[in-house]
């Protein structure tokens, strides 16, 4: 890891040195011994902020549609498929883009990290090739990483970027053999009360803090349909039915564009299980339209086309 | 301050005992997350060394609370909800929490315009805290004026000694509660002695991470600092610190209508939101995310003590546990005073 | 204990359409609780929030003086889904009331003293309240000379119409109203609010003025006040900020420390240049 950290701060001294970039956008160590955090370097001084772990979990592709001008970014496998879509849909301004791509191993979950502590808390982290060494008061655990690892990491297709200029690192093996749709297709197999019940208490849980909205690179609208107030499509407030609604909406409004970076499931802090939402339209997408959601820039989004041979089926008469 | 002590079961047992004639609202573990909720038979109060999730802010304040309901087909009639005289009891919240009710106080206790919303449950509400014998890397409660033993806010503070709670008699209410139960034995010298040793470990475990009073000399003429124009930048603008935020309140009041009943409601806000401020005539006074993040701590730490004479941060750590992008607040003061 | 959040109830007695491009409508109120009037007790400059039952509610100044009695003005201007819910409002109709909120104009401070209005477009509304307060047979000898100066951007988007030609015959008011262009049948002055302020020129000496308008006419009044003499403590301006609650709890309408709801509308310059620029 440190490797990986040094061979990213070389490549970003070099990118400023050639006047390649006037702000790059990766990670730091966070203010808490299991986090890492975004930064932003303007200055070839900041460089040695720049870390890799495998807590280096948020999607910088977020931030490339807030700023402007001429930005490398870190980007793992997801994110580089993120900036893939947003090229797809003339979000970003590739001429002044340089993507640092670095093969991820897969980003470590916090929560489950926390649960296998119980209640003990981690004071110091020491990450070695396949495992962490977590120390507390009186307390020293390994965990290796492959066990801890969020839910989407541990069934993602591309660890390695889809899509760089610089690439960090060696290629990492692909998890070719695992079954990204096994928790959708079990979800599937359940009676509709059962699919309902998950849907309430997934929604009672939402504080609409709009966390998973505002984590998600494609969700740059400038006013989002939740926020509209002529009309209002939305009630305000965290009544069931408009929660429900806010997650289906969301869900279709990335329908053959989300990645399963797992931005949101990470940023809610109510853990409702928006992958469940996500990854079911993703399922159908990729059986209707056998689309793949940011591996292809020259590709479209399904939804974003029309082609007369289309899926249509629910068309009833 | 008089002191007390109550055996742990024999507390519980007076709590769940309780809960026919008034709610008691306590911690309970709901799928792997520790909230705050009224107590039903079965449930089990958990206090553990975690803080809840959510604060202390939806039982005085909830998300969505009705202001009134009325009937569109009956122009002019409004109907209050009940204000109940019900006791409740709060018990296990956190000095961070009972504290963060002083500062509500400030606001909804206010004398132009008290709430009666608040009020009502403020006043028939007794707060039963429990100091933090095990602070959390993430508390700075000692920094913004409560700690780990603070009885701001609270009625009884309870200190964990194992097996029984020695309960430090706050205020009458308090000790009205403590007399109306035979639970209650005094103190002895003893009890006292273990308490000062938690007392003294957990409040050094606690460290000084920020000095609010020169924060805000700093704030004081640190409008057009160019601290702000730094410091948001990794903000996603989401309200995950303001909603988990126990002193947070800003809100708003919507109306909701199905078919021709309806209610009207006030619900939280947040300031991170670019359309809280947005005028109908399109201006909008804090346009982007540096102008919201400098409210935001402009509001905790300046304004309020401004008009209040206490910040509005109870050092509870919440937004520094949830940010989803590790945005500590910690860092954001260290960095305002220095700037 | 009195509930802040309750509004009062109130029965539109007359709407009257202000302007020819039919955005602005004036609605007259009266309150159908005898109590009710005789505890809404204000001063000109504090507004009132609005309501309608499954719309919402929001904040507008109060258009009439305490000096008419039993009436409650509001002239509004058609935005947003609120005040479109207003506009579909007819005579006869039941509107909650929640008020007076904020402040008002130091009237005490005017006494003895001239004041000056300068006003543009719709924001005349709290500033017709002041005058036909000050110009009232019990108040108008406890101040000097009166001078209005009221823009619009067209003859046809003037407010008050009726009004502003009585006050036009009066001679105890010094009346000037203007418009950005003109039309065949308008005699008046042309021309923009703060020009018409400098060709005007009123005495900054013993007097008071008082600025209502859209940023931009705001914008570039203040420095020809500035340089007429008038102080910053004689400038005293109203602001508009998105409300909700109108009782400093809502977190939303603050400048600094102050609550634009609770603490304002109504500010000197002074007040405003120790405070953010935020507004």
């Amino acid at each position: 890891m440190e490797n990986l950290s040094k061979e990213i701060r070389e490549a970003v001294k070099k990118l400023f040195e050639e006047d390649k970039v006037d702000l790059v956008i990766g990670f730091e160590n966070g203010s808490l011994p299991l986090k890492a955090t975004p930064c932003f370097i303007r200055n070839i001084d900041d460089i040695d902020r720049l870390v890799w772990n495998s807590r280096c979990e948020n999607n910088l592709a977020v931030y490339l549609t807030k700023n402007k001008g001429k930005i490398g970014i870190v980007a793992k496998g997801c994110d580089s498929r993120a900036i893939v879509g947003l090229m797809q849909e003339n979000q970003i301004d590739r001429e002044n883009l340089v993507i640092i791509g670095i093969p991820c191993g897969g980003m470590v979950d916090q929560k489950k990290i926390e649960k296998s502590l119980q209640e003990k808390e981690p004071l110091e982290v020491k990450e070695n090739h396949d495992s962490l060494v977590i120390k507390g008061n009186g307390f020293e655990e390994t965990l290796k990483i492959s066990d801890i690892l969020y839910d989407n990491c541990m069934s993602c297709k591309h660890r390695n970027p889809v899509i760089h200029d610089v690439l960090i690192g060696e290629p990492v093996e692909e998890q070719d053999d695992v079954d990204e749709f096994a928790g959708v297709k079990a979800f599937e197999e359940k009676s509709s009360d059962e699919r309902w019940d998950h849907f309430v208490k997934q929604g009672e849980k939402c504080i609409r803090c709009y966390a998973c909205r505002n984590a998600c690179p494609f969700c740059f609208c400038e006013e989002c349909s939740v926020d509209s107030s002529q009309p209002q499509w939305f009630g305000k407030s965290i009544a069931l039915s408009d929660t429900q609604v806010f997650h289906l909406m969301r869900s279709f409004h990335i329908a053959g564009r989300c990645v399963d970076c797992g931005a949101c499931v990470r940023a809610c802090p109510m853990d409702v299980d928006l992958r469940f939402f996500n990854k079911k339209i993703e399922k159908d997408v990729r059986e209707l339209f056998s689309h793949e959601a940011g591996i292809d820039p020259e590709a479209a989004p399904p939804l974003n086309t029309y082609n007369t041979d289309d899926y249509d089926d629910f068309i009833k008469s | 301050m008089k002191e007390m002590i109550i055996k742990k079961d024999a507390l519980m047992n007076l709590l769940t005992g309780r809960a026919d004639d008034c709610q008691v609202f306590a911690p309970v573990e709901v799928e792997g997350s520790l909230v705050i909720k009224e107590i039903q038979p079965g449930d089990e109060i958990t206090i553990s060394s975690m803080n809840t999730k959510a604060s202390i802010k939806e039982t005085f304040f909830p998300q969505r609370e009705r202001l009134f309901s009325y009937d569109l087909s009956k122009p002019g009639e409004m109907k209050e909800p009940p204000f109940s005289d019900r006791k409740r009891i709060v018990f296990g919240i956190r000095p961070c929490d009972a504290k963060s009710l002083t500062v509500f106080d400030c606001v909804f206790k206010g004398k132009d315009y008290p709430d009666p919303y608040y009020i009502d449950k403020r006043d028939n509400t007794i707060v039963i805290a429990v100091g933090c014998n095990e602070p959390s890397t993430t508390c700075f409660c000692s920094d913004t004026g409560a700690g780990p033993f603070s009885t701001d806010g609270a009625d009884l503070l309870l200190v964990d000694l194992d097996g029984s709670y020695l309960v430090r008699v706050v205020t009458e209410k308090g000790e009205s509660f403590v007399n109306e139960n035979t639970a209650f034995t005094e103190a002895g010298q003893q009890q006292a002695e273990t308490r000062d040793a938690i007392v003294d470990k957990a409040t050094k475990a606690v460290h000084a991470q920020v000095n609010p009073d020169k924060v805000k000399k700093k704030l004081d003429d640190g409008f057009d600092s160019n601290v702000w124009d730094i410091i948001h930048e990794k903000c996603i603008g989401c309200g995950t610190c303001t909603y988990l935020c126990p002193t947070c309140h800003c809100f708003d009041i919507v109306d909701e209508t199905t078919g021709t009943t309806g209610e009207r409601l006030r619900i939280w806000d947040s300031c991170m939101y670019p359309f809280f401020t947005l005028h109908a005539s399109g201006g909008n006074p804090r346009k982007t995310g540096k102008e919201r993040m400098r409210q935001r701590v402009m509001h905790k730490f300046k304004y309020f003590v401004d008009n209040n004479e206490m910040v509005a941060c109870t050092g509870c750590g919440r937004c520094v546990k949830y940010c989803p992008v590790n945005l500590d607040i910690r860092e954001i003061l260290k960095q305002i005073e220095v700037s | 204990m009195n509930n802040p959040y309750l509004p009062l109830q109130a029965r539109i007695d007359k709407v009257i359409m202000e302007t020819e491009d039919r955005n602005i409508k004036s609605f007259e109120l009266s309150f159908l609780n005898k109590k009710d009037e005789e505890n809404f007790q204000f001063v000109p400059g504090p507004f009132a929030e609005l309501s309608i039952p499954g719309k919402g509610e929001a904040p507008f100044g109060i258009a009439s003086s305490p000096t008419e009695k039993g009436m409650l003005k509001f002239s509004i201007n058609r935005t947003g889904l609120f005040t479109e819910a207003i506009h579909n409002l007819e005579e006869g109709a039941i509107i909650g009331v929640r008020g007076p909120l904020g402040n008002h104009y130091p009237v005490e401070a005017f006494e003895n003293k001239n004041v000056v209005i300068v006003s543009g477009g719709f924001a005349f509304t709290t500033l017709r309240s002041l005058t036909k307060y000050m110009i009232h047979d019990d108040n108008r000898s406890k101040y000097k000379n009166i001078t209005v100066i009221y823009g619009a951007r067209s003859p046809g988007l003037l407010l008050y119409k009726d009004e502003l030609r009585e006050w036009e015959k009066r001679d105890d008011i010094d009346l000037h109203v203007t418009v950005d262009a003109g039309d065949d049948d308008w005699k008046g002055k042309v021309g923009f609010v703060p020009a018409i302020t400098k060709e005007v020129a009123p005495s900054a000496e013993d007097t008071y003025v008082i600025v209502c308008g859209p940023p931009i006419m705001i914008k570039f009044t203040i420095p020809v006040l500035q340089e007429l003499g008038f102080p910053p403590e004689r400038i005293i301006l109203s602001l508009e900020m998105r409300m909700k609650c109108g009782i400093g709890m809502c977190g939303r309408c603050n400048i600094g420390s102050e609550y634009v709801c609770k603490d304002g509308p109504v500010f000197t310059l002074a007040q405003l240049s120790q405070m953010p620029d935020e507004y």
